[in-house]
């Protein structure tokens, strides 16, 4: 165990400081041809024409391809974890986000794909747009989605991500103050300074060799074999060099669209996203709406959480089934509520997919529990450092979803940052560890809490 | 049209209006300058015109016909890395590395200049450059090393100030 | 970019000025900081480049009380000028692309698509440069207001402006270098102790204010974009006169 604890170099430092570092962009391969995607311009649409016979003929034009090209159109990111497929690799009959790829192109270079881009013909007969969740369920919606405007198919087929824990409605009945508040942080788009970028080269036998700038290597290769139906083996995927993620790179953007051109051509095909793709056209962080009401009482204990949570996917599901469920799962962030009745939806909207990003799911309600743990502080009068500390996770207190906690960090984290800001803790408060729950520590709502490790 | 680039005498064939940045990478396949948004907005395609920071992307070639171009290759070698190369191995100052080659190119300019080791002078010098993975505070430190003239161990990494000890419990 | 080009790479104001003759079909590039990403995008194409680089265009000079800027001068060599136009140019971009780009890219840019840009428009405006431009017509020497008004198709070549007695500028922007302003005001009380007050940030290019905060929003237009709403910009317009006015007030 040498290198743990230690101060090592980068094992790639070096080549980064001395330009040898070969990012996906970098590649150079002799022959390779240049992509550009025809996109959606607007935000919802029906497509009743598409041609792009002038582009297919134009010289230095290699391949064309759309949707008539993909073996398997439809394939879900979370296929594998039973969440059904709904994003076409390329629009078909409908757009459901403005810069949803329509077509796409193999050229000479990048001037002749972007002139094949814009020799192609489409006619689009435009919807109204849905850009806010809580429009999502009026009668008068637009429709964004085949499913509607949520995700149906939670374990169950239920509708929404739902938890039930305790006695919610006894801790509304006992407390003295109910406290509520509305959080909506916004959509981030991730801006890694490497823009989305891809290379595939057919090799002579056959196989396709992916450059690929993905954070999720295997999962783009079972994405990619998925949808051009061909066994993993057919697929070499090089990856490793990242310029940047954060989580924008987990969707697998570009590798397959590549593949089907590079296969339709018989070359090199090389796509690199322009910075203004990669904003309008990349997914971001998803735009959260929580609504939470706390019932607490005089001297800051919470006991019970009502919350709902909607989850702006954009118009497709990618992993926002999975990033909602480990946000209901941490809805109760660093704190132990003993009675909880969540419930959370994955709302469609006519915005581009939202996808992971640093805390899948669970930043927003992390900002949302402590901005709202500090309202109930203000309301009540309290010591904000003492509510967080009384009804910081111990040990033995469970999640929100049955998980006893063995070694939670709240405690020293908050008593780290009372110290960091020079805050004075009072002395009960400084003397405060993770230790299971007792004394004053343990009143009444909290004694069923304390569960045995052993049962989880 | 001819450019010498890190040294190495070039006759380009690139239309004159290409970006400096395309001739680069895309002609001669100098692949360190990237193009990170073509719009003058990042700073990763940075690279020294007779000594001076630029950025590749906005510049047309026609326009720096015969001059002296350095990018980070030109700086010095795996076995004979610059001060600045060492500083920013040894400081942990490029993350993933894809702003890294324009941040450092901007550094050098600063250093040649006489640059100090005051952080808000550093600041102004890498203000056009963005890094999106190291928060900076590296990238400073590393900067204001070589403006010191420290000399460096590459076979540790810095520790970073700052950092607060959560001791035994997390 | 690989089609064929015609560059023009002049190396004097005449050549510069017989080179453009009547502009039709020429391209000015000043750094390029403006021009090249709408070529390198698709979205200009270019039949004949002007490239003003070693066109002698470039230069700070003073004659009695005069300062003559030329079109090529790059905006780092305005930042030790007094204000409002050094703090005016410090707050341009980074230092990279102030090396790089020029007064007159700047005065002759047009409006931005998500902001306004043109930010030495404000302060040359206060100072009530004169600018000197060629083209249809041959050479002309006007008010820079009404240069602004009707430049399309003209060469600058350069401005220059009577030395103010005091000047002040002061801008709304983020603390982000890469933040286009907002908003400015530059103020400069001439050698005759006449006041001149100028905006920049708005829907349109640069403009005079009357100098009294209250009318100034209802002067100029503001408009929505990227940066702000017009109705911030309403609010802060006043503010930033005040600041002027003051600033001019305690260098008297
Ligand atoms: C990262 C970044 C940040 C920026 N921040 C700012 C900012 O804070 N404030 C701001 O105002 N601008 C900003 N800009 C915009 C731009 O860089 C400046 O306006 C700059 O001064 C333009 O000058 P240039 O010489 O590079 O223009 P160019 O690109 O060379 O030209 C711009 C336009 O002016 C024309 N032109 C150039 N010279 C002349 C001339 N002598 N006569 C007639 N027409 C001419 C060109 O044909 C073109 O239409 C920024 C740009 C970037 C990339
Ligand atoms: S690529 Fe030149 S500044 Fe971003
Ligand atoms: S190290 Fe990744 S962007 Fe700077």
């Amino acid at each position: 165990m040498k290198a743990v604890g230690a101060r090592l170099p980068r094992y790639d430092g070096v080549a980064h400081v001395t330009g040898r570092t070969v990012f996906v962009d970098d590649v150079r391969v002799p022959g390779t041809l240049w992509v550009k995607a025809l996109r959606s311009p607007v935000h919802h649409a029906d497509i009743t024409r598409l041609d792009t016979s002038a582009a297919e003929t134009m010289k230095g034009v290699h391949a064309v391809v759309t949707w008539q090209d993909v073996p398997l159109l439809e394939y879900g990111h979370l296929s594998a974890l039973g969440i059904p497929a709904d994003e076409p690799l390329l629009a078909k009959d409908e757009v459901r986000y403005k810069g949803q790829p329509i077509a796409i192109v193999a050229a000479e270079d990048e001037e002749t794909a972007m002139a094949a881009v814009a020799a192609m013909k489409l006619d689009l007969q435009e919807k109204p747009a849905l850009f806010d969740v809580r429009k999502a369920f009026d009668a008068d919606a637009p429709v964004v989605h085949q499913w509607g405007n949520w995700y149906p198919h939670f374990e169950a087929e239920m509708d929404r991500r739902q938890i039930r824990k305790g006695d919610i409605d006894r801790a509304f009945a006992d407390a003295d103050v109910i406290v509520q508040g509305v959080y909506r942080p916004a959509a981030i788009e991730h801006v890694p300074v490497e823009t989305q970028s891809c290379q595939v080269v057919p090799e002579a036998n056959g196989r396709l060799t992916i450059y690929s700038c993905t954070q999720a290597l295997y999962f783009s290769l079972g994405v990619v074999a998925a949808h051009l139906q061909v066994p993993l083996n057919r697929l070499k995927v090089v990856g490793g060099t990242v310029g940047g993620g954060f989580g924008g790179k987990v969707d697998t953007a570009t590798e397959t669209m590549c593949c089907l051109l590079a296969q339709k051509s018989g070359r090199p095909v090389r796509w690199r996203w322009t910075r203004e793709e990669e904003f309008l056209c990349s997914s971001t962080r998803a735009p959260w709406h929580m609504e939470i009401a706390d019932a607490v009482t005089e001297d800051g204990w919470i006991l019970g959480r009502k919350m709902l949570t909607l989850h702006d996917s954009g118009a497709y599901a990618r992993f926002s089934p999975y990033g909602l469920t480990k946000h209901s799962f941490h809805h109760t962030g660093a704190y132990t509520i003993p009675n909880l009745h969540f419930d959370g939806y994955v709302v469609f909207t006519n915005r581009v997919p939202t996808t992971a990003m640093r805390g899948f799911g669970v930043t927003s309600v992390s900002f949302a529990t402590e901005t709202h743990v500090s309202r109930i502080a203000e309301v009540l009068g309290v010591d904000p450092w003492e509510i967080r500390l009384k009804n910081a996770n111990r040990i033995g207190d469970t999640s929100p979803n049955g998980v006893a906690y063995a070694d939670p960090s709240t405690v020293p984290v908050v008593k780290a940052l009372a110290d960091g800001v020079g805050a004075k803790l009072a002395p009960n408060l400084q003397a405060m560890t993770p230790a299971a729950r007792e004394g004053d520590l343990l009143p009444e709502h909290l004694v069923a809490q304390i569960g045995n490790p052993e049962d989880h | 049209m001819n450019l010498t680039v890190n040294g190495v005498a070039h006759e380009v064939e690139s239309g004159p209006l290409t970006s400096l940045l395309d001739v680069l990478r895309e002609e001669l396949a100098i692949t360190s300058p990237k193009a990170g948004c073509e719009q003058g907005g990042c700073g990763a395609c940075t690279v020294l015109v007779d000594g001076v920071a630029r950025r590749s992307c906005l510049t047309p070639v026609a326009s720096v016909q015969g001059t002296e171009i350095t990018t980070v290759e030109g700086l010095g070698s795996p076995s004979d890395l610059s001060p600045l190369q060492q500083a920013f191995t040894h400081h942990y100052a490029a993350q993933c590395g894809f702003c890294t080659s324009g941040m450092m190119l901007a550094a050098q300019a600063y250093i040649d200049g006489g640059g100090s080791d005051g952080h808000e002078a550093i600041q102004e010098a890498i203000a056009g450059h963005v890094c999106r993975c190291t928060g900076y505070v590296k990238i400073i430190d590393a900067i204001a090393a070589v403006a010191r003239g420290d000399e460096f161990d590459l076979t540790v990494t810095a520790s970073s100030a700052g950092m607060v000890n959560l001791g035994g419990a997390v | 970019m690989t089609q064929a080009t015609e560059v023009l790479v002049p190396t004097s104001p005449d050549e510069a000025a017989a080179a453009f003759g009547d502009g039709s079909g020429v391209t000015v590039i000043g750094g390029g900081t403006i021009v090249m990403p709408e070529i390198t995008y698709g979205r200009l194409k270019v039949g004949k480049a002007l490239l003003l680089g070693k066109a002698g265009l470039s230069g700070v000079s003073r004659n009695g009380g005069t300062v003559t800027i030329g079109a090529a001068t790059p905006i780092a060599d305005l930042v030790d000028l007094p204000p409002p136009l050094g703090p005016c140019a410090a707050n341009v971009a980074d230092g990279e692309i102030r090396a790089q780009a020029t007064l007159g890219g700047n005065v002759c840019a047009g409006p931005g698509p998500d902001a306004p840009r043109g930010d030495l428009q404000g302060p040359l405006l206060a100072l009530d440069a004169t600018a000197r431009s060629t083209g249809p017509g041959g050479e002309r020497s006007e008010p820079l207001e009404s240069f602004l008004d009707d430049r399309a198709g003209r060469l600058l070549l350069d401005v220059s402006f009577g030395e103010p007695a005091a000047g002040a500028f002061a801008a709304l922007d983020y603390p982000h270098t890469h933040e286009y302003t907002v908003l400015a005001v530059s103020g400069a009380r001439g050698a005759d102790g006449a006041v001149r007050l100028a905006a920049t940030g708005l829907a349109d290019h640069a403009r005079t204010l009357s100098g009294d905060p209250d009318a100034a929003a209802s002067e100029v237009r503001l408009g929505d974009d990227a940066l702000a709403s017009g109705w911030y910009r309403q609010q802060v317009l006043p503010v930033l006169v005040r600041r002027v006015l003051a600033d001019l007030e305690e260098a008297r």
